[in-house]
């Protein structure tokens, strides 16, 4: 039996921590991003809030770049010429709105061992508030569900994909959890429980005043980076790295990857801190990637 | 290729050549074709049997697989397996009458149907583990079948080489007790109380003349499933009965509850609560009707993730009723179509997915168009599109709950809806009790 993929449900946060990709090999063989909690994902279902749409392709070929926001983070969205039934919904919508995506999983590797994972939308559709609180009380539900798969792999010596059917959990979470062992080693099961517990309260008024409040820091950074932040000197490498981008930027189709990565050096940062930065700049949407390999001042 | 890896393919073309060649010389045999030549591994082995004066076809040229991998082409394979049931058959073939074996095999993750062309040569024993080498499957009504052929050897093993989870087990400590939701293909002497739901008689012509079968719908609390009674049990809709020596077989993945004339049936004083309550549909998850294959009138839940081509405005031919695409239908030639308003839905709960199909009337339902006034907008449109685009405008990324029967083929799950419905379920209760109890545990 040909069985379809299926599309899951899953938050920005766990997504974009992902650096594990499966490539299909023959044919027609699918690719798989694995999560650290061990989803392993070829399809996705989203809904959250578009907060920004570009067009930055052309004519015969457009390319729409959106960001859609979930209560922990971003999903980074792309439509082009060959996703023709998503990108003419795109087209038309105005944001901010709630958006409903099936999408497949894209990953971008600028060198070895770095991966950004993305989305390619199959089907896009305007939603509202209560379809978007639905879509985040099932994630919370299938987040769980991953979290108490990886914590019984943690207890095992060594995980295997039976043991833990065994105990319940579902053939295809069990082979994505003993891969998301594997590479991801230690996953820090608090974090994600501590999402998930956000993401309930968001759902809950009672609690809504306490999240706004917390919201802006939240959503800028991730909670390790939070540790060692020094806010000022980052604030500065930032407008450092824009500088440098508009002046590297000399056609107007962004600046190379490459001669940033030459340039910065002069500044006194590494290639994995200039990383830092423009992921930073890309969550603030400072920056954007026109096309692989290149970055442009919004 | 390494020596070592060589190891193991040099001492099964030895036993194949049984066992009367020096192992050397057929490593340097197998060596040369590999390494030299450059053939593959397959056709080198095949080679070195030759030469060396065996039979190439004796040599294992299948490879271990699961029967749930099981996909109907594969022209070698070999499996480990329990045999559950075995039955003997006669056959003409060439003139000449021989025995052939029958039956259903499984390993851990699932059965299969068998047959054995050669009951002399494959004697195997029910609730008997067996190493098959060198089987063969074909496809037979969309479920993949085992074939034991000469070619086929059969190694019998330790009865504890193999576990079936217990549902599956041949039933040695007699009958099955089950439940309506349990029920799955292979299972025989099951015992079941139910009720009967709905029971119709009807005359079958067999090869030994007419026959009546009674079937019908029972239910029990888990769910309803059809069955067929082979002997006038006289049974009545609204009879609650416990029938002993009951087996299941499945039509298009739905398991159906077959019992004949040796199989015990009672009236029983069990109580089915109301009518009404048993009749409602049960809630399924999708995963589980996956694994299952199918099920009778049950109730699904997820999130409406694509609308098939084919979705919207179509139209029939008039004598058969199948699409007709560019005024042509497949078996009559051009025709007048018949306008018609149907949905193909996929719906996905996250763990699985299904292809719902809603008719005429539910999509008018759910879309609020009828029939003529897509008409109207497609021919204003001049585009039969439009309607489509309404009813993917209206459904895509929607929750959804439909009922229906849930049958399965290579293309999957597919539910023939019955009632359907798009709504959200309410978030927050569910998100306080979710929060209470993580917070419980932190």
């Amino acid at each position: 039996m040909i069985s379809r993929e299926v599309a899951w449900r899953v938050f920005a946060g766990e997504y974009n921590s992902s650096n594990l990709e499966i490539k299909g090999e023959g044919e027609r063989a699918p690719s798989y991003i694995v999560t650290p909690l061990g989803a392993m994902i070829n399809r996705v279902f989203l809904v959250g809030v578009l907060t920004d749409l570009d067009n930055i392709g052309a004519g015969e070929e457009p390319l729409w770049r959106a960001r859609l926001s979930d209560p922990t983070g971003t999903f980074y969205v792309s439509s082009g010429q060959y996703q023709p039934e998503a990108t003419a919904t795109l087209s038309k919508i105005e944001p901010p709105a709630f958006i409903a995506v099936v999408g497949k999983t894209r990953t971008y590797s600028p060198e070895e061992g770095t991966v950004y994972v993305s989305i390619r939308p199959e089907k896009v559709t305007i939603v509202d508030a209560g379809i978007r609180d639905y879509w985040v009380l099932e994630t919370c539900r299938s987040t769980l569900k991953r979290i108490a798969a990886m914590a019984d792999a943690k207890d095992m010596a060594v995980p295997t994909v039976d043991e833990l059917v065994k105990l319940g959990h579902t053939r295809v979470l069990a082979e994505g959890v003993v891969k998301a062992c594997e590479h991801y080693k230690d996953v820090d099961l608090g974090r994600y429980r501590a999402m998930v517990v956000d993401a309930l309260r968001y759902l809950l008024p009672e609690y809504r005043r306490d999240q706004e409040a917390e919201m802006p820091r939240e959503m800028a950074t991730n909670p390790e980076e939070l540790e060692e932040e020094e806010e000022a000197k980052e604030v500065d490498r930032e407008e450092q790295v824009l500088a440098l981008i508009a002046v590297l930027d000399k056609n107007g189709k962004g600046a190379p990857w490459d001669q940033i990565v030459d340039e910065v050096k002069r500044l006194g940062l590494d290639k994995t801190a200039l990383e830092e930065v423009t992921n930073s700049l890309l969550d603030k949407g400072m920056i954007y990637e026109p096309v692989l390999g290149r970055m442009k001042r919004i | 290729m390494e020596k070592q890896e060589l190891a193991p393919h040099v001492s099964e073309i030895a036993r194949v050549l049984g066992n009367k060649i020096d192992e050397k010389d057929i490593e340097k045999e197998l060596d040369t074709y590999l390494n030299l030549y450059r053939v593959s591994l397959e056709t080198a082995k095949r080679s070195v049997v030759r030469k060396l004066g065996g039979d190439p076809n004796a040599l294992t040229m299948g490879v271990r697989k699961l029967i749930a991998e099981l996909s109907g082409t594969e022209m070698s394979v070999d499996l480990l397996v329990k045999v559950l049931t075995v039955n003997h058959k006669d056959i003409e073939q060439n003139g000449e009458t021989k025995q052939i074996l029958y039956g259903l095999m499984a390993d851990e993750g699932g059965s299969i149907a068998y047959t054995a062309w050669d009951a002399e040569r494959f004697q195997l024993e029910r609730g008997k583990v067996y190493l098959i080498r060198n089987a063969y499957t074909k496809e037979w009504n969309s479920q993949p079948q085992l074939n034991l052929s000469t070619r086929a050897t059969i190694e019998p093993q330790p009865d504890d080489s193999m576990k079936l989870p217990e549902r599956m087990d041949v039933p040695s400590y007699g009958p099955t007790n089950a439940t309506v939701v349990e029920l799955k293909e292979g299972m025989n002497n099951v015992t079941i109380t139910a009720k009967v739901i709905s029971v119709e008689g009807r005359k079958l012509e067999t090869p030994n003349g007419p026959k009546q079968v009674f079937s019908g719908i029972m239910a029990d609390a888990t769910g309803k499933v059809q069955f067929s009674a082979w002997h006038d049990f006289g049974l009545k809709s609204g009879d609650a009965i416990v029938i002993r020596g009951a087996y299941v077989r499945t039509w298009r993945g739905i398991p159906q509850l077959n019992f004949g004339e040796r199989a015990g049936v009672e009236r029983t004083k069990t109580s089915f609560g109301s009518d009404q309550e048993l009749s409602k549909p049960k809630l399924r998850s999708i995963g589980e009707l996956e694994s299952i294959g199918g099920a009778v009138d049950v109730l699904v839940r997820g999130v409406v993730v694509d609308i098939k081509k084919g979705s919207g405005l179509i139209f029939r031919c008039p004598q058969c009723k199948r699409l007709v695409q560019k005024g042509l239908c497949r078996i009559h030639g051009k025709v007048d179509g018949q306008p018609d308003l149907r949905i193909k839905a996929v719906v996905d709960d996250g763990m699985a997915a299904l292809t719902a199909v809603l008719n005429k009337d539910i999509t008018e339902m759910l879309v609020g168009i009828t029939l003529a006034e897509s008409l109207r907008e497609a021919k204003e449109a001049m585009n039969p599109e439009v309607v489509e685009e309404k009813i993917k405008d209206r459904m895509l990324g929607k929750p959804i709950e439909v009922r229906g029967n849930v049958t399965s083929d290579e293309y999957g799950l597919m539910m023939i809806v019955t009632e359907a419905e798009l709504k959200v379920p309410e978030v927050r209760s569910e998100a306080a009790s979710l929060l209470s109890e993580l917070e419980g545990t932190q």
